[in-house]
């Protein structure tokens, strides 16, 4: 990653006037001590201050690519020591080297340079530890920002998700449906009305109560689809008839919320919807010590219904047990001439 | 004024009973008959001869559309259905009004008005329905349904090879047979899912895994074979469009 220093032209000059600065400071004390004409107190301090900024630039390096988060603070410091000793040393010799050559034969100047030394090295770890702090600084606040744009992607994602998953469990025509049945009962039979809509309101708390993401028991799933059958048998009459057949003893275990719901939907879709006479939904729920199988039956008629494959509800439902029990083999579909039949394997721990 | 005579085709008694409550009182119309489905409701209509049905469109076996194909002379209808995305081919079969359930009784009685200034004047304010065609959804076709005699057949698209124009009708190529049907090439090239269905000529729309080669004949002309054997004329629009969803 490039040095954030040299990313802007902005940013390079902020740095270049800063050195400046340093510069016009380090030229007042050398000259107004006393101890060099200007002009070697320029020389003295371009030279030393240009020097360090070059090698300021380059600190970047090992700072941002020594840089991890689980790193110990002991070796952070050991890097630092040793970065700080090479960038110090290597600074200290081409200084000396660059001005002893330029006023080679200047004894008071060398003499100066001498005796400069132990106060040169001291300004040498202060400026590495100046340009290493800006710099940690510089990944920090990166770093945040980074976060802080992650996190936002994070709950657009999962509002989306909650979105997607709120619209694939109410079904728009099945709503309007049941509320138009509701109307006409509201002029015939104004305490079914009542029952009705308490039911779909029941139905409507349940879906939408993120029940998805937790196991819930299987008495509550029975629950909430019992309701779900008794809105649709309201519309259907004589021609929706639900058999179900639960071992007692299944219903505490546990199994994820509203993974039934879709497949009592397609049961009524291609059953009741697509019949003319009665139509038998069958719900069997079996378990033993180490799984719960539950089966949906419905009727179809083949000669009617274009044969599209699995559906997006079935194939969400095998996805769903993927991530949960880490299986393929849970749901198996078995399909005669005139039933359909799905069962779903949910492993107890 | 003569009464309008009207029949109730819906698969739920519940919304027929919501029908038949809204129009008890009102005067000028009523009701001859219900049906449960499409099937009784394509015989009823032969039989009582209607000026007005009300008509869902989800059904079992025959849903409405597919019903009011049957129909040689269909009376004024009135859609009545949850779902919104069938506007389209509703306004497409001159339906007078497109009421989504649920629906109040003025609703109801402001459509029966239109159906009434229909028959007086035989010309109708198609406003409601200009609306619903301003946002359009469309369902694609999944089945075609034909008469032969008295004998209603269902045809899953999947098991239509292609169709070929002849004037005003339609002829639908199966494994099995043909089967001639009222329609338009257009209605068909619009209705059917342009993933499975291309139309490759002015009379001709194939299904797209029906396909088995194409071969140059003469100049600028392409014949297309399909899997029974069967060998259709290309035209230049043809070829792009084969070209276009076939890449190639």
């Amino acid at each position: 990653m490039q040095n954030p220093i040299l990313n802007s032209r902005k940013s390079f000059y902020y740095y270049l006037g800063i050195w400046s600065i340093v510069i016009c400071f380090h030229i007042f004390l050398l000259y107004f001590s006393g101890r060099l004409s200007l002009i070697k107190a320029l020389t003295d301090s371009i030279i030393t201050n240009l020097l360090y900024g070059a090698i300021g630039l380059g600190l970047w390096f090992p700072i941002f690519f020594g840089k991890t988060d689980e790193e110990k603070t002991a070796s952070t410091v050991i890097n630092n020591l040793v970065g700080c000793i090479l960038a110090v040393g290597f600074w200290l010799g081409a200084t000396y080297f660059f001005l002893v050559s330029l006023f080679n034969g200047d004894a008071s100047y060398l003499d100066f340079m001498r005796k400069s030394i132990p106060w040169r090295a001291g300004l040498g770890i202060l400026y590495y530890e100046v340009i290493i702090l800006v710099y940690y600084m510089i990944i920090l606040y990166r770093h945040n920002k980074e976060n802080l744009i992650k996190e936002a992607e994070l709950k657009t994602l999962v509002k989306e998700s909650e979105l997607k998953s709120l619209k694939s469990q109410i079904n728009p025509h099945f709503l309007f449906n049941s509320l138009n049945s509701i109307s006409s009962l509201t002029m015939i039979e104004p305490s079914k009305a009542q029952e009705m809509i308490i039911k779909l309101s029941e139905f409507l708390r349940y879906s939408i109560s993120n029940k998805e993401e937790i196991l819930t028991s299987l008495d509550q799933e029975l629950t909430n689809i019992n309701r779900y059958l008794d809105i649709e048998k309201t519309r259907f009459g004589r021609r929706m008839k639900v058999n179900q057949e639960i071992n007692e003893q299944c219903r505490p275990l546990k199994l994820p919320g509203l993974i039934l719901q879709p497949l009592l939907e397609n049961a009524v879709k291609y059953g009741v919807y697509e019949s003319t006479d009665e139509s038998v939904i069958e719900i069997v729920c079996d378990c033993n010590s180490s799984a719960l199988s539950i089966t949906i039956r419905n009727a179809w008629d083949p000669d009617f219904l274009s044969n599209k494959g699995e559906g997006i509800g079935l194939k969400n439902i095998r996805s769903r047990l993927r991530i949960l029990y880490n299986r393929d083999d849970l749901l198996s579909i078995r399909k005669e001439h005139q039933t359909f039949e799905v069962t779903i394997i949910f492993p107890q721990t | 004024m003569e009464n309008i005579k009207a029949l109730i085709i819906d698969d739920e008694e519940l919304a027929r009973l919501l029908i038949k409550n809204y129009l008890k009182d009102h005067e000028g119309i009523q009701i001859i008959g219900e049906c449960e489905n499409g099937f009784e409701g394509a015989r009823s209509i032969s039989e009582l001869k209607p000026d007005l049905i009300f008509l869902d469109i989800q059904m079992p076996k025959l849903n409405g559309f597919e019903m009011l194909e049957l129909i040689e002379e269909p009376p004024q209808v009135i859609f009545i259905t949850a779902h919104n995305e069938f506007a389209i081919r509703a306004f497409e079969m001159n339906a007078i009004d497109y009421l989504l359930k649920p629906y109040s009784q003025e609703r109801l009685l402001s459509a029966v008005e239109k159906v009434r200034e229909k028959i007086k004047s035989g010309s109708v304010n198609d406003k409601s329905i200009n609306q619903l065609i301003q946002h359009p959804l469309t369902e694609k076709l999944e089945r075609i349904v034909v008469k032969t005699g008295t004998k209603i057949r269902v045809i899953p698209v999947e098991k239509v090879n292609y169709l070929e124009s002849q004037d005003d009708y339609i002829m639908v190529y199966t494994d099995e047979g043909k089967h001639l049907k009222q329609g338009t090439m257009k209605y068909y090239e619009d209705h059917l899912d342009g993933s499975k269905f291309i139309r490759v000529h002015r009379s001709y729309i194939v299904r797209i895994d029906q396909v088995v080669q194409l071969e140059p004949y003469a100049k600028d002309n392409y014949i297309l074979k399909l899997k029974n054997g069967t060998a259709l004329k290309v035209s230049r629009n043809g070829l792009k469009n084969l070209k276009d969803k076939l890449n190639f």
